[in-house]
């Protein structure tokens, strides 16, 4: 049988079934509980070693089935008390434009090549301060931190 | 201006209504629940939409004769795309029925992978006995059915080697796994001969870490991702069709890529 006509008979095959989109019966990303600090929430987490220059230009989404972008990873900085922060667009669109906010670490997880901010909701985001670069340094893209994950939402 | 593929006479969109737990009881979100729309419904020749256990037959029916024109058109010796180490993606991302907050990870040092059905040698294998044969090494796509990918490096034993070495049936029509988390599954004995089949050991040159499987998993090129058991804790080769936790619920079993 020809190459195309095999790849004709799966799609014709593949439609008719429709075979299942999702696999998630449970979702993923749920905020932390009540009271729990975002450093324990990311050590339920299983956090893994991720290279911090791997985080640059990554999507960051919303936990929730529809995936909405809040934004990119711009850069990751340090303060002077030794919190690391992911310093995002936020407000942009499609991850671009916007302007910067800095997102405590361990209030994301990774979710593959992307990241979600799982402790904060679009609204409280919206309220948090335009990121200066004042008493922070960058985190050297070639360091190793480790960040939580988390299932997919959809 | 009307489109040429719209029916005349539209059918009775009550049929939608009475099926609807039905529906929704298939647990398959995206585009099954909006493929069982009006149309493709009527379009189950021979079938009456009115009684739900024949759509669902039919539904199965289809399934299974996908199922079985993908074996026929599988070719054992045709190797998926392979990728360059600098694209492995690191650490993976995870994927499970549940949360990752979920994940109970299994103690190495006193986990055993249990044997059974036609297998000559049922010996348990301890994770030391896996580490001794001989280890291969793979970078392919893990492409998951909701629609995401990506591209993973995997270490581990290929599963014809230990299949060999187990004196397992090559024969036998199934090899199928259970694991720690309770997620059994099922692929046919050509894809588990496949060279690009492993139970992997490790990722990206590092150890299994706990949430993406640890001591073992299986990795296979040749299937979507939903057929890549986790912490595996028995293997069994068998005759008898031993179906999968998804394909309990209405996914394709042969799920080839």
């Amino acid at each position: 049988m020809p190459q195309n006509l095999h790849l004709i008979v799966a799609l014709a095959m593949t439609f008719a079934a429709a075979p299942a989109l999702a696999q998630s019966p449970m979702p993923g990303g749920m905020p932390p509980p009540p009271g729990m600090s975002l450093a324990e929430s990311t050590a339920m987490r299983f956090p893994q070693p991720v290279r911090v220059g791997d985080l640059t230009d990554r999507l960051i989404l919303q936990p929730v089935e529809s995936q909405i972008i809040l934004g990119r990873v711009h850069a990751v900085v340090r303060n002077a008390q030794g919190e690391v922060s992911v310093v995002m667009n936020f407000g942009g669109f499609y991850g671009y434009g916007g302007r910067l906010i800095a997102v405590p670490i361990d209030a994301m997880v990774l979710l593959g090549d992307e990241m979600e901010v799982v402790a904060y909701t679009p609204k409280q985001l919206a309220g948090f301060a335009t990121f200066s670069a004042d008493g922070t340094t960058p985190v050297a893209d070639d360091a190793f931190l480790k960040v939580g994950l988390a299932k997919p939402s959809h | 201006m009307k489109s040429p593929f719209r029916p005349n006479d539209a059918p009775d969109a009550s049929v939608l209504d009475v099926h609807r737990p039905l529906i929704r009881s298939l647990e398959r979100r995206g585009l099954l629940r909006g493929g069982l729309t009006l149309g493709s419904l009527v379009m189950l020749t021979g079938c009456d939409v009115k009684r739900p256990e024949a759509v669902e037959a039919a539904l199965l029916a289809i399934s299974n004769l996908n199922d079985k024109v993908q074996a026929l058109l599988f070719d054992p010796n045709k190797l998926a795309p392979t990728y360059p180490d600098s694209m492995i993606l690191r650490p993976p991302k995870f994927n499970a029925y549940y949360d990752v907050t979920d994940v109970k990870p299994v103690n190495g040092a006193t986990w055993k992978l249990e044997l059974s059905g036609l297998v000559q040698d049922k010996r348990p294998w301890t994770l030391t006995d896996l580490q001794a044969l001989p280890q291969s090494s793979i970078v392919i796509k893990h492409i998951c059915v909701e629609g995401w990918s990506y591209i993973g490096g995997w270490t581990g034993v290929p599963l014809r080697t230990f299949l060999e070495r187990t004196g397992a049936d090559l024969r036998a029509k199934y090899v199928a796994f259970k694991t720690a988390d309770n997620y059994p599954s099922s692929i046919d004995m050509a894809a588990a001969l496949h060279p690009q089949t492993l139970l992997a050991l490790q990722y990206g040159g590092q150890q299994l870490a706990d949430p993406f499987g640890f001591p073992i998993r299986l990795r296979t090129a040749v299937k979507l991702g939903y057929k890549n058991p986790k912490w595996i804790t028995a293997i069994e080769v068998t005759n008898t069709y031993p179906g999968g936790f998804w394909e309990s619920k209405g996914f394709p079993w042969f799920a080839g890529m």
